[in-house]
């Protein structure tokens, strides 16, 4: 069902769709639940890369030192040798595996009222912002993001704990569309 | 018709007073450390105050305000002129501070709060206290709020009404129950600390060089210990450990009520047209108004034994900043830091009109919710029961079973109190044992509300409904309902979502 949904956004944002009415507020705020774009999984895994790289390489020039020059024990040397796979493994996963389970429990639904943002895999979170508390928003893109034509959506609002909302990980017209929409409604319903 | 206006002419003495205080504790350690090495630069410090005095002059002369029809207007700086507009719709809080000095010269200190942000929007210090008033009408007036411009002409008392008025005797009571005293014994702590550093001005004045301030700890300390081992047997080191408790409690009591009498001294809730003021303070007397339809949340808590004399307490939260000054915007959230419970409803009427406390309707947590909170009590119970073994041996062990029924009562108890309502324009969440607590969020001040689901939640198919509202804090009471059904919680996520869409938030 994640598959189709994605399809559908792109194709309704383009001009070939018979829509009613003209201009993506309409045809964004469909009130269905959308997977963040594939490409993000790409970006989150690259940042990652750049993340870990650096302490990957200092690791194992590290380790090797210690296992080249410090008089060890056999025993010792193969436990320090296991310890240090461990540590890489498991680095290589949070940095390649991880963006895969995280980016298949992020989500966003964009409805006429408000935005809806869910994320987290074991913590779980579902955080909803109707639209008229949406103070302003902010459409920026690293430059990962960039290279893959992605961004971050924020949305701010007068709350504490969500006084920011990032949505990251969505094409740049999509940011865009949900921006608009989100920012349209303050001259309906401010009275 | 708008003519510009200026600081009181004491702004100068004040704000070199205010620069004084932070320089007078370490010109005093310098005054006293200074002494064997002879005077050099020390002496020319006053000399600093110079070019603030100047600087005080130039804010003097240059800081001006007006009040424009519908916006307040201060400008100041003299090189970098600043010009600021402020709309009276937009003022959160409008705050006044009169220290010892300030009353002594009939002046006040005024803080323009418009919410956005950590700091006030503006910061007057000194105005006559007659300016104040005046701000205050034109403020309200320039609001649109019709019956200030009715009080205006006759008299600016005509449209004010007393909610609440404190006597010694509430002051007191309300310093008995509320467990301020530990702060001050923290605060008491901290000074002792700071002693040590000042234990160097101790000696000149006893000249020695011991370390006075640690000396009586440690003695306070032996005498503490030598009770336990004087009395050898484990009765008497229940007993010393007892007393010596009970004392501590007695003091910090005494202290809590001694600090409340100073603190609310005179405390006065009005109502003035649309807008709530709150005045207490004996020495130092605070000014806040809140206006009505800025409170974003509203919570009623009662102690233990507030409870059986039938009082509680009522705090709002608004939207103000509370950077820097944290306890004057705690104090500003008191309503009402006693009140009893007959009163309450009276109180409810004014700040959140509609609401019944009496006739909401209450929700539980499901029944299997009670095996997760017991869990969480088992957990404090055996740490309980844990430290008894640890301190007393053997006779420990009979505080299991204490620790192990006072699990399942508080777990029994906190789930029978645990409870939400949605109500014509609100959403209530209530909780705790011994320390109830009420929250109300109005519709129109719901931010966002988030569903959350942790491990254990997801297992049990539960989750944890939070609602933010602008100016809830982690440690206060929020409206954060737990071990809701997964369906129930999506449910009401859905309808809180639904009718805070409805209503337009306005700030």
């Amino acid at each position: 069902m994640a598959m189709t949904d994605h399809p559908e956004t792109s194709a309704s944002s383009s001009p070939a769709e018979p829509a009613p009415l003209p201009g993506p507020p309409a045809s964004i705020a469909d009130g269905v639940e959308h997977p963040l774009d594939p490409r993000a999984l790409t970006v989150q895994r690259i940042t990652a890369w750049l993340v870990i790289a650096p302490i990957l390489c200092a690791l194992s020039i590290g380790l090797l030192l210690l296992l080249w020059l410090a008089p060890l024990l056999l025993w010792a040397q193969i436990l320090l040798g296991l310890a240090g796979l461990g540590i890489a493994s498991a680095l290589v996963w949070s940095a390649h595996r991880w963006p895969e389970i995280s980016h298949r429990h992020a989500a966003y639904t964009v409805a006429p009222e408000g935005i809806e943002v869910r994320r987290g895999v074991l913590w779980r979170l579902v955080i909803h912002v109707p639209r008229s508390r949406v103070q302003h928003t902010d459409v920026s893109q690293g430059p990962v993001e960039r290279a893959y034509g992605l961004a971050t959506l924020a949305i701010y609002t007068a709350g504490t704990d969500h006084a920011q909302v990032d949505l990251h990980g969505i094409d740049r017209a999509t940011a865009l569309a949900i921006r608009d929409h989100l920012v349209a409604g303050e001259g309906d319903d401010a009275v | 018709m708008p003519s510009d206006r200026r600081l009181h002419p004491l702004s100068i003495l004040f704000s070199l007073g205010a620069l004084l205080r932070t320089v007078a504790l370490p010109a005093l350690v310098l005054l006293f450390t200074a002494g064997s090495r002879g005077w050099g630069w020390e002496l020319w410090a006053p000399l600093l105050l110079i070019p603030n005095g100047i600087v005080a002059l130039g804010r003097y002369l240059t800081f001006r305000y007006r009040f424009e029809p519908h916006e307040l207007v201060i400008r100041s700086g003299f090189l970098f002129r600043q010009e600021r507009h402020i709309p009276y719709g937009r003022i959160q809080n409008l705050d006044a501070v009169q220290n010892v000095f300030h009353r002594m010269f009939g002046v006040v200190t005024v803080r323009v709060d418009t919410g956005g942000g950590q700091e006030p929007e503006a910061r007057m210090s000194v105005l006559p206290f007659a300016a104040f008033e005046e701000m205050r009408r034109i403020v309200r007036l320039g609001r649109g709020d019709e019956s200030a411009g009715a009080a205006a002409e006759p008299g600016a008392a005509a449209g004010e009404r007393v909610l609440l008025r404190l006597a010694p005797r509430d002051l007191l009571l309300h310093g008995l129950l509320d467990n301020r005293g530990f702060v001050l014994v923290a605060a008491a702590w901290g000074v002792l600390w700071e002693m040590k550093v000042s234990d160097r001005i101790l000696g000149r004045f006893w000249r020695t060089d011991r370390d006075l301030s640690r000396e009586a700890i440690e003695s306070a300390m032996r005498t503490v210990s030598d009770g336990f081992t004087l009395s050898g047997h484990l009765l008497g080191r229940v007993g010393s450990a007892l007393l010596a408790f009970v004392v501590f409690l007695l003091v910090v009591r005494l202290l809590s009520m001694g600090w409340a009498l100073i603190r609310l001294h005179g405390f006065r809730l009005v109502l003035a047209g649309e807008d709530l003021r709150t005045e207490h303070g004996l020495f130092t007397r605070v000014v806040a108004t809140i206006p009505l339809r800025r409170i974003q949340a509203v919570t009623v808590k009662e102690g233990p034994f507030a409870r059986r004399l039938g009082r509680v307490a009522v705090r709002v939260e608004t939207a103000g900043s509370d950077g820097g000054e944290q306890e004057k915007a705690t104090q500003r959230e008191w309503l009402a830091p006693i009140l009893r419970r007959q009163e309450l409803q009276g109180l409810l009427d004014e700040v959140l009109p509609g609401l019944h406390l009496a006739e909401v309707t209450w929700s539980s947590a499901p029944p299997r919710a009670f095996r997760r909170v017991l869990k969480k009590w088992l957990n404090a119970g055996l740490g309980l029961a844990f430290g008894g073994v640890v301190f007393l041996q053997a006779w420990g062990l009979l505080l299991v079973p204490v620790g192990l029924a006072w699990a399942w009562l508080g777990a029994r108890r906190t789930l029978d109190h645990l409870g939400w309502a949605v109500t014509e324009g609100a959403v209530l969440f209530r909780s705790g044992w011994l320390w109830r607590q009420i929250t109300v969020a109005p519709f129109g001040k719901i931010q966002a509300v988030a569903l959350h689901e942790s491990p254990f939640d997801r297992r049990a198919g539960m989750a944890r409904l939070r609602v933010d509202t602008a100016g809830a804090k982690d440690l206060g009471h929020r409206v954060d309902i737990p071990y809701l059904e997964r369906a129930t919680a999506q449910g009401l996520r859905d309808l809180l979502a639904r009718r805070a869409a409805q209503t337009a938030f306005k700030w």
